[in-house]
């Protein structure tokens, strides 16, 4: 498979007798970012019981609040609680970055797997649209769209998704077009199998790890781009708040009250890199060589 | 060979490569037209600004438009009318183009600032790296980059703000230029120009520095480099002599394959520092709803990101003797 012979040794742990799981738990940086993951999950879930205050509730006589006992992290110009705001944020953000996550994946899934499997020129078409879609600058054409539909959520776990998917349908061809010519292939097609059932029963389990750690490192770049656009106004709409939106609204306060903008931002960083973290632990359990 | 082919080769060269990238620029408009198309309520209303918008002259601009025609020839219609200035902002009614032609500079500046700035410290950086791979060096860059690409780039935007604009005023925070002046004298811009180009440069460095130090990284490993040691060439020479020009193709092609993302970074950077560049224009027509700008906004960083292809493509030629006497 590799030809180059590589005299400097490849990154991440030696493959031995133990599994990918045991690998993974041996990484004390994957442990870190799963066990980040595991927070920020768990305060999404618990965001209701934990916030101090209702996440819109303004005390208008503690606006621009510094940080203290009454408000740990403060307060925003309305006198709103931001550690109420970003515990309410936290499912929004959540939620976003997932769910575009599966729209990126299920398109790229079926891109790359259609593309990988008939060949030819169907997988010509589907590699020249995906060069395309890469090619685009997909923040102007994100902007475009949430400027001509209006900015909603279902929109935006829209449009990231439906950006989001060439590096997935590449991964998924190039492994799919790996496998097609094995032996449990023709086997499969041997005694009748269609082109669909070898595909899902067949091919995709073979393509699980890939799949999961392009999913894992979308769901950071997802939350990153959703964050950008709130930032912007473009995407989650106040007074709903998203980490992106309440950094927006500390921006005109930044020189008398940092920590508006100070602790969401904390927030989107911590989230999008225990991704990368979980996502570069488990590249490195299942194959270090993989590119995603 | 080689001294035969001169400007002419590369004129020829990239000629070709232009033809090739033809598709890449339909494709990217046709996307933006697929949006106004798709897009819930009358295209009509997207181009013509509301207070013209009389019942009575509707068909006749719809006509006017193009819009009563297939489609293939609504999106020919489109792309002259932006062409030729008839598509106009519905806020100061001036050709969409002018608009964009006045942010562009900023864009491009930012653009190549930034690039710069990356590939002058990504190549350092993969270097050390790749020539002690897993020592402590190379873990700290590899820590480094993480940190890299989780950082939102607005955050870290306004962080550099807090610190040299609020705390120190060392440095200004908003516009390109001082208010009164014109033009784009450097020694006038460039203090307006430090922080965003940081910012724009730091998103795509640890990706530049992994493309760097994995190329790098295989050069190494090659069957010339140990002849060339076995020789007893000195160190320095093999790898600026040998191993430098292979290892640089493929961060020429990254350099290519990021623009898209530089020109999407614009959009959020140029929006935290105020640049009047092509992504904050594109942000506020799309906050108040001037369709015709931001479609052309589109459309335009998508004809950037094939001139980027095509200055890659040309970098390919000088840098790789296959194409260059192929």
């Amino acid at each position: 498979m590799d030809s180059r012979a590589p005299s400097v040794p490849e990154r991440g742990p030696r493959p031995g007798r133990r599994g990918p799981g045991h690998r993974f738990a041996r990484n004390p940086r994957a442990l870190a970012g799963a066990a980040l993951l595991v927070m920020f999950f768990g305060i999404a879930l618990a965001a209701p019981r934990l916030a101090p205050y209702p996440a819109d509730a303004p005390h208008l006589l503690a606006t621009l609040h510094p940080p203290d006992r009454a408000y740990l992290l403060g307060t925003d110009n309305l006198g709103r609680d931001i550690l109420s705001r970003i515990l309410a944020a936290s499912r929004v953000t959540l939620a976003i970055g997932i769910l575009s996550m599966l729209v990126s994946l299920v398109a790229g899934i079926l891109v790359g797997a259609v593309a990988g499997y008939a060949g030819g020129q169907i997988d010509a078409a589907l590699m020249r649209l995906t060069d395309v879609v890469l090619a685009v600058p997909v923040f102007f054409l994100t902007v475009a769209f949430l400027a001509l539909f209006g900015p909603s959520i279902p929109g935006l776990i829209g449009i990231i998704g439906l950006t989001a998917w060439p590096p997935t349908a590449r991964l998924v061809r190039a492994e799919v077009l790996a496998l097609r010519h094995r032996d449990f292939v023709s086997a499969a097609t041997a005694v009748g199998a269609s082109g669909g059932r070898i595909v899902v029963r067949h091919l995709l389990p073979n393509v699980v790890a890939v799949i999961a750690i392009s999913a894992t490192l979308r769901v950071g770049l997802a939350i990153l781009t959703e964050a950008g656009l709130s930032f912007l106004g473009l995407g989650v709409q106040p007074p709903a708040p998203s980490w992106g939106n309440i950094i927006a609204d500390g921006r005109a306060y930044l020189g008398i009250a940092w920590w508006v903008s100070c602790f969401p931002g904390l927030c989107i960083f911590l989230a999008v890199m225990a991704f990368n973290l979980v996502g570069d632990g488990l590249r490195d359990a299942f194959d270090p060589r993989l590119v995603v | 060979m080689a001294g035969a082919l001169g400007a002419g080769g590369v004129a020829a060269y990239a000629l070709r490569r232009l033809v090739a990238l033809v598709p890449l620029v339909f494709g990217v408009t046709a996307i933006t037209f697929a949006l106004l198309v798709l897009a819930p309520g009358d295209p009509v209303t997207f181009l013509i600004p509301p207070e013209q918008r009389g019942a009575a002259d509707l068909a006749a601009m719809r006509h006017e438009l193009g819009l009563d025609r297939p489609l293939p020839l609504q999106y020919v219609s489109m792309m002259r009318d932006l062409v030729t200035g008839r598509l106009r902002s519905f806020g100061d009614r001036r050709p969409t183009l002018a608009r964009v032609g006045e942010a562009l500079p900023v864009t491009l500046i930012l653009t190549a600032a930034s690039m710069a700035l990356t590939v002058t410290l990504a190549i350092p950086i993969a270097l050390v790296a790749a020539l002690r791979p897993y020592s402590v060096l190379d873990h700290g860059a590899t820590l480094f980059s993480l940190l890299g690409i989780s950082l939102p780039s607005f955050w870290f935007g306004l962080g550099l703000i807090y610190v040299f604009t609020a705390q120190l005023a060392w440095l200004p925070a908003s516009g390109i230029r001082p208010t009164g002046a014109a033009g784009y004298n450097p020694s006038l811009i460039a203090p307006y120009l430090i922080m965003p180009t940081i910012v724009q440069a730091l998103s795509i460095l640890p990706v530049m520095v992994r493309y760097a130090r994995s190329s790098l990284l295989d050069q190494l490993a090659q069957e010339y480099v140990r002849v060339a040691r076995s020789k007893g060439l000195l160190e320095r020479t093999i790898l600026f002599k040998h191993i430098a020009r292979n290892a640089l193709l493929p961060v020429v092609t990254i350099t290519a394959l990021l623009v898209p993302f530089l020109l999407s970074g614009s959009v959020v950077v140029e929006t935290t520092f105020a640049l009047p560049g092509l992504g904050q224009l594109a942000v506020n027509a799309a906050l108040a709803r001037d369709y015709p700008i931001v479609l052309t906004t589109t459309a335009i960083a998508g004809v950037l990101v094939v001139a980027g292809n095509l200055a890659a493509d040309i970098g390919y030629f000088y840098l790789d003797p296959r194409i260059r006497d192929g």
